[in-house]
């Protein structure tokens, strides 16, 4: 599905060139999930990005479902990103003054073709994060954790192979968290590859592989013997904190 | 990518800043409702002057005492032309039907009983009345005998006649023009307001002999027209004319005429080169501020790309390319000319309105305005609205989304 070979990513150039990533081999095959962790600064967000077509590495190989995606040219890239991969960014990115249900369909607009059941989906892709009463809202009047299922939802609306998320959950108390993390479970059951940039232990521990990055090069690349559950996770938590 | 989509978040931007949006339009605005003014303007300057070319009989020519360019009255108190220019005239050109010497004054006072005014007097020969095509509605013109008596009469206009007598009957009594005593006996008919925006029939003729001798006590005259028996034989004769009183007159080049000839040909000439220039003015600033609009626009909508580049960012990652981000930017940039442009034409049109009910100006509201609003709204918006549509186009979406 993903394989990536020496890729290099530098920023700036000539005197000022930095080289974030350092030659980072991994293969990530489908309906796995993935969770990468490191430092701040050690070019998650960087590697990250470049497996999401949003950038393109320096230097090495980088293999998207038989795709060269370094030999892309922009357009293609962007066809890629929106048919291929679903972003779960770390500030929601929300349009502010749309409601949930456009922001949601937003995607669709870029599509190769304008599906005829578009907000269908949207209504869909929001009823499967918990927000079928929330279709009207806009982004300010939804608290943070409703706020990243809709970019779930919308990073759903394609129907992407591919879940990119970018620490998901730092902006969300715990059980925010764990409804995000459960919707991640879930999409992963579907068949779909997830991969998710976090800095908590705690979070990767739900993934089924983690992935540590550090200095722009893979320190460890080791399998989650026993994936925790958030959905039983949720299940344990006070009554009253529920909602 | 379905053009329509992207080209509907464009026009869907426009709603989000309305304040904004109005500072873009309002350029186009007054632009455009500026040309609209100007147009129906122009329209309106033209018929009147169609009409007044058309109501000026076209085998007549005027030679007016008094040099100077272009349609000009007799200048007052000019004593260039003399009634043996006139004669000359008569002599001299071929293939004329009717002439008419007049000696105008502007503004002398009128009396009747204890009633006053100031009317225009003309002193006329007989042929007045079948050369302005304007008879008298009551009693009798001036004719041959009076001229050739010098005899106090008058024959007044409708204004005067109601001045001075109200609702009485005039013809027989006897009213005073400066100190000379004149008997009315004719009533004109009513013409309303001449071209220069006077009261046409606030007039009196009297005899031209009378004018000359006994009121005015002048050798000269205002001015002669010719008739032409045909309009082909108009531009030799005015030549002719030309010549004949240059020499009379005794003067040679580089001096200028003491006289102007005034012919249908040539009003319509310089009414036509009047509006012409007022037209090129008024355009030109129409295009000016319709050019700041445009500028205005630009620079607004690059600020509002530079304060959407998180958007436009999350855009790109969601799978917009370079060129849908263009195409949404081009778009806004469109409709903001397009809503702009004819909101100012409809504004025009309401200005031209109100002009024509409340003004002396005269207008003729144009759909032109209207129709050029497409193809200028087209060409405002892609040459303004390119730029911060490209710039807004080749954000890279990973430092747009930081
Ligand atoms: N556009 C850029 N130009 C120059 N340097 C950059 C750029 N983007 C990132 N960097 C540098 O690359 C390095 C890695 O950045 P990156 O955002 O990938 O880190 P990260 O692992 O995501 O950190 P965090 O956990 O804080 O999000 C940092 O040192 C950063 O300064
Ligand atoms: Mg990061």
């Amino acid at each position: 599905m993903i394989e990536l070979e020496a890729v290099e990513k530098a920023y700036g150039s000539g005197s000022t060139e930095a080289l974030v990533l350092k030659g980072i081999s991994f293969r990530v095959e489908a309906g796995e999930y993935v969770a990468i962790m490191g430092a701040s600064g050690t070019g998650k967000t960087t590697l990250l990005n470049i497996l999401g077509c949003l950038d393109k590495p320096t230097g090495g190989h980088y293999r998207l479902e038989d795709t060269d995606v370094v030999s892309l040219d922009d357009d293609a890239l962007s066809h890629l990103r929106n048919r291929k991969i679903g972003f779960v960014f770390q500030m929601f990115h929300l349009l502010e003054r749309t409601k949930a249900l456009k922001n949601v369909m937003l995607p669709l607009i870029y599509a190769e073709e304008y599906p005829d059941d578009a907000e269908e989906r949207a209504k869909k892709a929001l009823t499967s994060v918990g927000l079928a009463d929330r279709i009207q809202y806009k982004p300010g009047e939804l608290s943070g954790g409703q706020q990243q299922r809709v970019a779930i939802a919308r990073a759903l609306i394609t129907d992407p192979a591919i879940v990119l998320a970018d620490e998901p959950t730092g902006n969300l108390d715990r059980r925010s968290g764990l409804e995000v993390l459960a919707i991640f479970r879930r999409l992963q059951q579907e068949g779909r590859t997830i991969i998710v940039v976090t800095h908590d232990q705690a979070v990767a521990e739900h993934a089924g592989r983690i992935l540590l990055l550090s200095d722009g090069a893979i320190a460890h690349d080791r399998p989650v013997a026993e994936p925790r559950d958030a959905e039983a996770e949720l299940a344990s938590l006070p009554k009253e904190d529920r909602r | 990518m379905s053009f329509l989509w992207v080209a509907a978040e464009g026009i869907c931007a426009l709603s989000a800043n309305k304040l904004r949006n109005f500072l873009m339009m309002l350029g186009m605005i007054v632009g455009v409702a500026l040309l609209a003014v100007i147009m129906a303007v122009g329209k309106g300057t033209q018929q009147k002057v169609i009409k007044r070319v058309d109501t000026w009989p076209i085998r007549v020519i005027k030679v007016n005492a008094g040099g100077g360019k272009g349609y000009t009255r007799p200048q007052a108190g000019v004593a260039t032309l003399k009634l043996e220019d006139a004669d000359a005239i008569r002599d001299r050109i071929r293939g004329w039907d009717l002439m008419l010497c007049v000696a105008e004054k502007r503004g002398l006072p009128m009396k009747f009983g204890s009633r006053q005014c100031q009317a225009d007097v003309f002193a006329v020969e007989p042929t007045y009345c079948e050369m302005q095509s304007w008879p008298v509605q009551e009693g009798e013109e001036i004719g041959t005998e009076d001229i050739r008596t010098m005899a106090r009469v008058c024959v007044v206009g409708t204004t005067l006649a109601k001045t001075l007598f109200g609702e009485d009957n005039p013809i027989g009594e006897y009213i005073y023009i400066g100190k000379v005593r004149f008997r009315v006996k004719g009533i004109l008919k009513s013409r309303g307001i001449g071209p220069g925006g006077t009261d046409s029939d606030n007039r009196a003729l009297i005899p031209l002999t009378t004018g000359m001798r006994r009121l005015f006590n002048q050798g000269y005259i205002s001015y002669v027209r010719v008739r032409m028996k045909s309009v082909a034989a108009v531009p030799n004769a005015v030549k002719t004319i030309r010549q004949l009183l240059r020499k009379r007159h005794h003067i040679s080049p580089p001096e200028t005429d003491d006289f102007s000839i005034v012919t249908a040909k040539q009003i319509a000439e310089v009414a036509r080169g009047i509006s012409r220039t007022l037209t090129a003015v008024l355009v030109a600033l129409a295009g000016l501020s319709l050019l700041v609009g445009g500028v205005v626009m630009m620079n607004i909508l690059l600020i509002s790309v530079a304060e959407r580049t998180k958007e436009i960012g999350l855009r790109r990652a969601l799978g917009a390319t370079q060129h849908a981000i263009l195409v949404q930017f081009l778009t806004e940039a469109l409709s903001v000319t397009l809503i702009g442009m004819t909101l100012g034409a409809a504004l025009g049109w309401s200005v031209s309105v109100a002009l024509r009910r409340y003004t002396p100006v005269i207008t003729e509201t144009a759909w032109e305005p209207f129709a050029l609003v497409i193809p200028f709204a087209l060409l405002f918006g892609v040459a303004f609205g390119v730029h911060p549509a490209r710039r807004a186009a080749r954000l890279h979406p990973v430092e747009a989304m930081r």
